[in-house]
């Protein structure tokens, strides 16, 4: 073992001020997250309280149940005096002398503490109060603590300031003045003027000098960089680390250590969703004849022990509607109608079925679902301008195509995970359409909102937001894992640590570091702002059609753009002539002589003094566009209007095709540590990437292999995607099956989509999702085949239509002893409306169709002259949702969405009589229904019920919707002849 | 105790040290170089100036003797109603993010909005008006848009309705080409039939019952919207107190005054919104801040004083405030006269009516006006002192979500401000 006691000494440090009672002074602001305050309270006269006699009997009511020595909850035990003054995995709890600085009384004062308990008397607040104002004495017979503890990680502490504020310009990107302060080893070499440090004497370290005399960070260049001055409390700790003699950086953690690979302990993985799911038997049942495959098995022997049996079929047009708007989220039409009621073979359903997953219509459906899960928008969210994300679309189109071609779900997770590590991308000229797919793929990490691309929002605690956002849709999308619980303390209910957390964080580290930033977008914003190729998380999408078709798009811009350029330039140039000729008359005529012959010498056959002249009166002889436009006031005019003309043309161009893509930075990235209370400037343990330790039993365990061929990418997403993606892992299978479910049958076997955690809701089947599971890794993760399963199954087939033991003994359906009602969820219903009036535009794929925004607020999309693409091709906004879905519960995917919530509110019934595409659309489906079936009103009464409720009406209905139209057309006949 | 919130948003930033926290000890320091930390607090580097005083005078007003600048004439008046907390900050200076967290108590957006953790755990006493009314200013949305009142993961219901001041209120309350009432009166019934028949085959769903009801709402709220929203039948006493019959003061004047009328019908809280950034105030303070007061000053007192006068404050808090203050420093910028730049570390709002005290200072600023010094007032403390007021406690306003038990003020250390409640 290596330096036990350093290492053991390393854990959990605490510091005991008054020794630098102002070095602790929180520098709230930028700790970003927490503002801690606490309201003063007058001081007692009296003797101190003691931590025996008076302060551990209240820690022992109400505090030990979860910070005993044994249940450590955050790494804190309040058992002990010593073990209060070493502090929890956030760092010290108590500063003596310093009841403000107390995060234990900030938290016991505010009611956060005790956890779902009552909060602590005022009384009793008040003796842990006293308690830490008078030092924290511990016994009677024991002296007061005054003896400060070693210095809490004060390099990990100074790296981080440093890595905030000097990184951007002197670390791995540039090294200004050749000076690098990653490391100990660049502070003590420096730059170009010498050594930064001189351990032990702060005040001749060239560093402290800079930034004492606020040269440093560059007030000129902060705005730029995102990097602001150090506060006080911050320079004291540059000042400190020094002064106690710059100790080294910490030995960094070997990726060799056996001990690296944490697995949790038996008990904890006892849980149900840790533990690899297992083909269970399918049981047998009374009511055999209901079978129809395993599913029904499982389903129904649950059933039958309430008595309860299946529900009777579904009526046949309701079955085809149902797998219609399952399938593909449109309705059929009259004549798909006609043709399936016309089809006798016994397995008309099932090829259905089939016919419909062939559909080109069904990635759209479920596409949508994915990407609810991803957090897709087409814009970056964050800051009020909500950058529009023009390349986006490509992700969106990869899933769909992905779903439609029936990519293997564990295929279809290592290409978005890791698709950059799978081949040598930049190596290669031309992509081909499946290499394109794998760099498109990486999007998929890109979804979430990403407002760095404002320089004022770009600082770390909002980069290091951006990494926790992707790390909670990667766990709650793949996983059903609530991750981000774990980013600022461990897991209160789930077996995940902050360290589990962490370690995924270096996953990303190579692509994601916060130390070494890359903007989301080339539209970035700010002073100084500047995104180019280089420094934007875009790839460049090699030559290809899209590429030509740009370029084609863009050549009669250009056109444009060229001779407005030539014509400005004509206009310009006599007035430059007479100008210049006017500048020189100035000159001495023997000198104009000279410069002439000079400036019209051949470059390179210039003797040295027409050289020298030419150099010194380059101001004379270069006339600029100021001083012309500042002679001739009339010329002004005209070239700003050309100017204008110009930049107008210029916005119609056409960027160039990129690729939002997740990729591989190349080299090392900074180390990863562990965040106390998720704040940067609350560094601990570096950890390594790896994935959380419950999951660790009978997996193999992730192992990070350097790909072969790689000079750069190091494969840590790769080793993600393959862990993840094992046939026993015992969530991927589940989560995802368990999605699909839900999306057939509105509410998942497990309630809970994101969380399959113990604060997540239990399984209702547990063997079903287990066989589900497993057939679903078993046949290749193909999700066609489970659709199939669960369509054709007598389950699905049953009729909504509840009986009443079915209601009285399964009210909400748990069972599944009938089919649920179900809404249409916003896409459907929009997407529905414009099919039925003709008016869906069937153009697949592409960038998103735009908004436009209406006086009145509502925010519809442009139309093309086909009418309105399905809802997943129009530009998802975050800030500008379309109103229609927005009222029907879209979700605003901050950050992503697995179970879309149904609400009832009025302006869904507004949106629906009032708002100009709905009554427009009606006016559409109504000349529609006049083109199919002409004058006659019972005949249009049937086309209307067939296209929008896929069946014809019953004979009351018809009859009283005859009556209305009759009233109606009275009514608008009397109305049109009065006006 | 409080039955409903008027906020009284003011985006962009009001001054402190102009307006309602007056900061002698600028005279003697003008032109000082900021200390390192304001330093480090600064957005517009390159545009920093040394400490700038006040252009605007300050005066003892009311009984209370509340130091009030001379550009809130009105308030001042009003000020024996009212609590100024001069110890307010936030943690962030970039508009989006402290919205963010005023609206929502979290920097990034996604969370419910403080209106909709409110109408969730009260509901509404008026079933014909939407609980939470947003009144944003006709000439645009603020920063961060429709995202400030979002309901994030609480059902939709609780999100804020934009409610327009100028034209038709409501989003498609009424159809842009209105049919004939018989023709409306027809298809409404037919739609009634047809309903009641899905639902007569589906007699357990309560929830196809709440959709149909929404029709039936949808129609009341026609009327009841625009009865609640229609000032014209209001005295010219009141017009004229409002502002209302003067350019610059009449869009904020009839958006308080709308205000009014709503809480006065049971609407739980209302959010006025002010156009574009009127407070942030980065040059020609003395004129833009001028603006700013010009246009809201008159129609605040007005709604505090009418309040009053209805018996409404007692059940009314009004909250006056922006995202964050400004820095004591000048902000140069390369041509025309100075202003300030964003300062989030110590600010003022105040409140009055629904419990709070009346004519009270609580908390200060350092002598420059900077930062929180006495009694700081987080973001989170002002969210749970709301909550309080309305009889909610902070820490049990929960809902579940996905196994998380999520609030307004989330884990974040949260104090009831006991001191300005009466």
């Amino acid at each position: 073992m290596k330096g036990t006691a350093h290492n053991a000494g390393r854990r959990r440090r605490t510091r005991i001020a008054g020794a630098s009672g102002s070095g602790l002074k929180k520098g709230w602001f930028i700790l970003g997250l927490m503002g801690l305050r606490v309201l003063s309270l007058p001081a007692q006269e009296g003797e101190p309280p003691s931590f025996d006699g008076d302060v551990l009997p209240i820690f022992q009511q109400h505090c030990l149940q979860c910070h005993s020595d044994e249940a450590r909850q955050g790494g804190l035990s309040l058992e002990t005096l010593e073990r209060v003054l070493a502090g929890g995995d956030s760092g010290a709890v108590v500063v003596a002398h310093e009841p403000l600085e107390s995060r234990l009384l900030v938290l016991i004062n505010s009611g956060a503490m005790p956890m779902g308990s009552p909060p602590l008397e005022p009384e009793a607040i008040e003796v842990v109060r006293r308690w830490i104002e008078a030092g924290m004495p511990g016994g009677s017979a024991e002296a007061p603590v005054s003896e400060a503890a070693p210095p809490a990680r004060e390099r990990e502490v100074m790296a981080a300031i440093l890595g905030a504020k000097c990184l951007p310009c002197h670390g791995r990107r540039r090294q200004q003045a050749g000076l690098d302060l990653r490391t100990r080893e660049g502070l003590l070499k420096g730059g170009k003027s010498g050594p930064a440090i001189v351990p032990g004497r702060p005040e001749e370290s060239l560093l402290v000098r800079r930034i004492r005399a606020q040269e440093m960070p560059p007030p000129h260049l902060q705005e730029q960089f995102s990097v602001r001055g150090l506060t006080s409390v911050e320079f004291e700790k540059v000042q400190a680390w020094i002064a106690a003699g710059a100790l080294p950086d910490p030995e960094e953690p070997s990726e060799s250590d056996p001990d690296r690979v944490a697995t949790a302990g038996s008990k904890v993985r006892q849980f149900w969703s840790f533990q690899p799911p297992r083909r269970p038997v399918a049981p047998g049942v009374k009511g055999k004849d209901r079978i129809r495959n395993p599913v029904d098995a499982f389903l129904l022997a649950r059933l039958e022990t309430e008595d309860l049996g299946f529900s009777q079929p579904a009526d046949r047009l309701a079955l085809m509607r149902r797998a219609y708007l399952d399938l593909t989220g449109l309705p059929p039409s009259p004549e798909e109608i006609r043709s399936f009621l016309a089809d006798s073979d016994p397995r008309a359903y099932e090829r259905l079925v089939d016919r419909l997953l062939e559909s080109a219509h069904y990635g759209e459906r479920w596409a949508r679902y994915w990407l609810d899960a991803v957090g897709y928008a087409d814009s970056e969210g964050g800051v009020s301008s909500d950058e529009v994300r023009p390349h986006a679309f490509r992700y969106r189109d990869y899933v769909i195509r992905s779903l439609n071609a029936d990519k293997p779900y564990d295929r279809f997770l290592i290409e978005q995970i890791a698709g950059d590590e799978l081949f040598d991308y930049k190596a290669v000229q031309t992509y081909s359409p499946d290499q394109l797919d794998l760099l498109v793929a990486t999007g998929f990490l890109r979804m979430g909102p990403d407002s760095t691309y404002s320089t004022e929002q770009n600082n770390l605690p909002e980069r290091l937001d951006v990494v926790a956002t992707q790390i909670e849709i990667l766990g709650s999308s793949t996983m059903g894992l609530t991750l981000a619980c774990a980013r600022c303390h461990d897991h209160k209910y789930d077996p995940l640590s902050q360290r589990d957390y962490y370690q995924l964080s270096a996953v990303l580290r190579t692509a994601y570091d916060p130390y070494d930033w890359l903007s989301p977008s080339m539209g970035c914003i700010g002073v100084g702002a500047n995104c180019n190729d280089t420094n934007t998380r875009l790839l460049p999408l090699p030559s290809d059609s899209e590429l030509r078709e740009v370029e084609e798009y863009n050549a009669p811009f250009k056109r444009k753009i060229a001779e407005l350029e030539r014509q400005l330039e004509e206009k310009t140039r006599p007035l430059r002539k007479q100008l210049l000729k006017e500048k020189m008359a100035a000159l001495p005529e023997s000198l104009r002589q000279d410069l002439k012959e000079a400036s019209q010498a051949k470059p390179e056959e210039r003797t040295p003094v027409q050289k020298y002249l030419l150099g010194k009166f380059a101001e004379t002889l270069q006339v600029t566009r100021a001083e012309v436009l500042q002679k001739f006031k009339d010329f002004a005019e005209t070239s700003k209007e050309i100017e204008e003309q110009i930049k107008d043309e210029k916005k119609k161009l056409k960027g160039k095709p990129k690729i939002r893509a997740l990729f591989d930075m190349g080299g090392r990235p900074t180390p990863t540590r562990i965040l106390g209370r998720g704040e940067y400037t609350n560094p601990g343990d570096q950890v390594l990437p790896g994935v959380p330790a419950v999951l660790n039993g009978e997996l193999m365990p992730y192992r990070v292999e350097k790909p072969e061929w790689s000079t750069e990418t190091t494969g840590r997403r790769l080793a993600l995607a393959k862990w993840l993606t094992q046939p026993n892992h015992p969530l991927t299978a589940r989560v995802m099956v368990n999605r699909i479910w839900q999306h057939h049958f509105g509410v998942g076997l497990v309630s809970t989509p994101g969380n399959f955690g113990s604060t997540g809701a239990r399984p209702s089947h547990p063997e079903l999702l287990d066989w589900l599971a497993r057939e679903f890794v078993d046949g290749g993760w193909s999700l066609k085949a489970l659709h199939r399963l669960i369509m054709t199954s007598t389950a699905y087939r049953q009729t909504s239509s509840a009986g009443p033991l079915s209601l009285e003994r399964d009210p909400d359906n748990r069972l599944v002893s009938r089919f649920p009602l179900r809404r249409l969820d916003a896409d459907a219903l929009r997407d529905s409306i414009l099919k039925v009036s003709g008016r869906l535009d069937p153009t697949r794929y592409g960038p998103a169709d735009e908004l436009e925004i209406k006086p009145d607020g509502e925010v519809i999309a442009k139309e093309s002259s086909n009418g309105y693409r399905r809802s997943i091709y129009v530009r998802q906004r975050r800030s500008q949702p379309l109103s229609l879905l927005e009222s029907f519960d879209a979700p605003l995917l901050v950050p992503n969405c697995l179970k879309r919530p149904h609400s009832t509110v009025s302006s869904q019934a507004l949106q629906l009589e009032n708002s100009q595409l709905v009554r427009l659309s009606a006016r559409h489906m109504a000349g529609r229904v006049i083109d199919a079936v002409g004058e006659d009103p019972s005949r249009q009464i049937e086309r209307v019920y067939l296209l929008a409720l896929t069946r014809p009406p019953t004979a009351e209905e018809s009859a009283k919707a005859g009556e209305v139209l009759r009233q109606l057309t009275r009514e608008w006949k009397r109305h049109l002849e009065l006006h | 105790m409080a039955t409903s919130v008027i906020q009284l948003f003011m985006n962009g930033g009001p001054s402190q040290v102009d307006l309602l926290d007056p900061k002698p000890a600028l005279e003697k320091f003008a032109g000082q170089p900021p200390s390192r930390d304001l330093a480090s607090e600064i957005r517009a580097v390159r545009e920093a100036g040394g400490l700038m005083p006040s252009p605007f005078k300050f005066s003892k007003r009311g009984e209370s003797g509340i130091e009030v600048s001379e550009v809130m004439p009105h308030l001042a008046k009003q000020v024996d109603d009212i609590t100024v907390i001069r110890s307010m900050f936030t943690p962030h200076i970039a508009h989006e993010s402290s919205l963010f967290v005023m609206h929502s108590g979290r920097m990034f957006p996604g969370r419910p909005s403080l209106g909709a953790w409110v109408v969730y755990g009260l509901g509404t006493e008026n079933q014909n008006l939407p609980a939470y009314v947003v009144l944003d200013d006709p000439k645009g949305l603020p920063i961060n848009d429709i995202q400030n009142w979002q309901a994030g993961f609480l059902p939709a219901v609780y999100q804020g309705t934009r409610v327009r001041s100028e034209g038709s209120p409501l989003l498609n309350l009424h159809p842009r080409e209105e049919w004939p009432s018989p023709v409306v009166k027809l298809s409404r019934s037919l739609l009634r039939h047809l309903d009641r028949n899905h639902l007569s085959r589906h007699p357990d769903e309560a929830e196809l019952e709440a959709r149909i009801a929404g029709y039936e709402l949808a129609a009341r709220m026609q009327l009841a919207a625009s009865d609640a929203l229609d000032v014209s039948g209001e005295s010219e006493a009141i017009r004229e107190m409002y502002g209302l019959n003067d350019e610059l003061t009449a869009s904020y004047g009839k958006r308080c005054l709308m205000a009014r009328r709503l809480v006065e019908r049971g609407v739980r809280l209302v959010q006025i919104y002010i156009e574009g950034q009127i407070w942030d105030n980065h040059n020609a303070l003395v004129k833009n801040l001028g603006y700013a007061c010009g246009k809201t000053d008159k129609p605040a007192a007005a709604l505090l004083k009418d309040l009053k006068l209805r018996g409404l404050l007692d059940r009314t808090l009004v909250v006056w405030g922006g995202e964050f203050g400004r820095l004591p420093i000048a902000q140069q910028p390369a041509s025309g006269e100075a202003g300030r730049d964003h300062g989030p570390s110590g600010f003022s709002v105040w409140l009055a009516g629904g419990g709070i005290k009346e004519g009270t200072v609580y908390g200060a600023t350092d002598d420059i006006g900077y930062k929180a010094a006495v009694n700081p007032v987080s973001v989170h403390d002002l969210h749970a002192t709301i909550l309080h007021l309305l009889g909610m406690n902070h820490r049990e306003l929960i809902f579940e979500r996905e196994g998380r038990s999520e609030r307004l003020t989330d884990e974040f250390p949260a104090r009831i401000v006991q001191d300005i409640i009466a």
